[in-house]
């Protein structure tokens, strides 16, 4: 569904991304990998947000940029800020975005319920903890039933209630023809749930797996092979696409 | 696991609203948060009152605005000078709001969530021109009374004309300073860059403002203001710069 081909970033002299090559199915993705893999990177170019060094990134019907505005209606992303207006209260926010996407109005009380921060909907963003705004930020991204949701660390600050509403808010959205991608640097909530694998290391995919039907997550056996929980920095094998 | 999810849309989708009704959220935000935050305001119009404040204990004594005073560059008539002060008020005034355009957008992040809402980026400018258009007029609204009381300028008679000429020049300040503050604030030093993207493009409409307040303070009536090409000037500036801004802006945007 989302062609990733020959993708390079490069910051002056710092490769961020080389040579990236993924085919991202529908379903949720989960990307993997210590701090400085270069994920956050990769995502900015799946949202369009970053346009890459070399190569490019494709749906079906188009390319992916920011400037596309039929692009901007399909996505959905959060990045490592919240993306809400700190001084407008958790309601506001999600009413501006949600109006601006063309969603229906109680699109806001869904979204909010979904995340479990219904009772923070008169509550201005800068007043929230880092976990709560951390919500705030996933609904706000659900607010317009994005064709792609872009993630990156949604669980940070998170505590283990609010993550399993995140995870179940996500498993909601999903549908045959919507593709996820959530970046972590720890794998344990989106194993549960994902239906595909990526380890990314030094800016390079060294492990891409698709879940098969009724078996085990796909990063079940993908932990055992790789750093992932370990976070360590040695180069792991070279990944292949199943 | 807790599987209390977001339901499936049994709805059908509103009609999406248009360009005007974006435009008027995106600006309605800017100033909800600015009469909440307060971050933009105050600043201009604690500069704007200090520097009139300031500029009043400069000038020589003097009883008309026609009287001729002398400064290092020649002799010139006080009304030249005094349009030329409350230009550069505005002017600097300005740019202190005009750097702040974007810092809401910076603080969490929401400048991406905004490039990413399917608005023409013509919609995001107009409503950042609108929201910086209210800050300086609201800044002019104190400004000018006290410059003219501090100065003892009577344009009791052409009171339109200034306000006129005034707007006339404010539209196409902040256009200048929207469109040149969408790109300083890609920039870790925003506040520098401004006044140097920004600065030497306004020249000829600054020039255009002082000259016909100038005349506006001289009291010379409409056909003094009209009959000079600087109005026209004026007029042209606003046009062209206000359109090339909206087109180029995308561009500033996006990178």
């Amino acid at each position: 569904m989302i062609k990733v081909e020959g993708v390079r970033v490069a910051y002056g002299r710092t490769l961020a991304l080389d040579t990236v090559d993924l085919d991202l199915r529908p379903g949720v993705t989960g990307l993997f990998g210590p701090n400085g893999a270069g994920k956050t990177t990769l995502l900015r170019v799946l949202a369009g947000l970053l346009r890459p060094t070399a190569g490019r990134v494709r749906m079906p019907d188009m390319e992916i940029d920011a400037s596309n505005e039929t692009f901007r209606r399909r996505v959905g992303y959060v990045g490592h800020d919240s993306g809400l207006y700190p001084d407008l209260t958790v309601g506001e926010n999600l009413h501006l975005f949600g109006h601006l996407h063309g969603s229906r109005p109680e699109r806001t009380a869904e979204v909010l319920a979904a995340v479990g921060i219904e009772d923070r909907r008169d509550t201005r963003v800068a007043a929230l903890s880092a976990g709560l705004k951390r919500r705030a930020a996933v609904a706000r991204a659900l607010v317009h039933e994005p064709d792609l949701l872009l993630l990156d660390e949604p669980y940070a600050n998170v505590d283990d209630e609010a993550a399993e509403m995140l995870s179940g808010a996500i498993m909601s959205w999903r549908r045959p023809d919507r593709v996820c991608v959530v970046a972590t640097h720890g794998a344990k909530r989106v194993k549960a749930y994902a239906d595909a694998g990526i380890i990314i290391q030094r800016g390079q995919v060294i492990s891409y797996r698709i879940r098969v039907p009724n078996e085990a997550p796909p990063l079940d056996t993908l932990a055992e092979t790789s750093p992932l929980e370990k976070q360590a920095d040695e180069p792991g094998p070279v990944g292949t696409q199943t | 696991m807790n599987v209390t999810g977001v339901s499936a849309p049994t709805i059908a989708r509103p009609r999406a609203p248009g360009f005007a009704s974006k435009t008027v959220a995106l600006m309605a935000k800017d100033l909800r948060i600015e009469l909440r935050a307060r971050d933009t305001l105050p600043p201009m119009l604690a500069f704007s009152l200090a520097v009139t404040l300031l500029l009043a204990f400069t000038l020589p004594s003097s009883t008309s605005p026609a009287d001729p005073v002398d400064l290092p560059v020649g002799t010139v008539p006080l009304n030249d000078v005094l349009a030329g002060f409350l230009w550069i008020t505005i002017l600097f005034a300005g740019l202190v709001g005009f750097a702040r355009t974007f810092e809401v957008e910076r603080r969490e992040g929401a400048i991406d969530s905004l490039l990413l809402v399917p608005v023409d980026r013509s919609a995001l400018f107009i409503a950042k021109a609108t929201s910086n258009l209210t800050f300086v007029v609201l800044v002019e609204v104190f400004l000018v009374p006290a410059f003219l009381l501090l100065f003892q300028v009577d344009v009791a008679a052409d009171w339109w004309l200034l306000v006129a000429v005034l707007l006339l020049g404010n539209l196409g300040f902040v256009s200048v300073g929207t469109l040149f503050a969408s790109l300083a604030a890609r920039t870790t030093s925003r506040e520098l860059m401004l006044p140097i993207l920004a600065l030497p493009v306004l020249v000829p409409l600054f020039i255009a403002g002082v000259e016909l307040t100038s005349d506006v303070f001289a009291t010379g009536g409409a056909e003094s203001v009209t009959d000079k090409g600087w109005f026209v000037i004026l007029l042209a500036f606003d046009a062209i710069i206000g359109i090339v801004a909206a087109l180029v802006f995308e561009f500033a945007l996006d990178g």
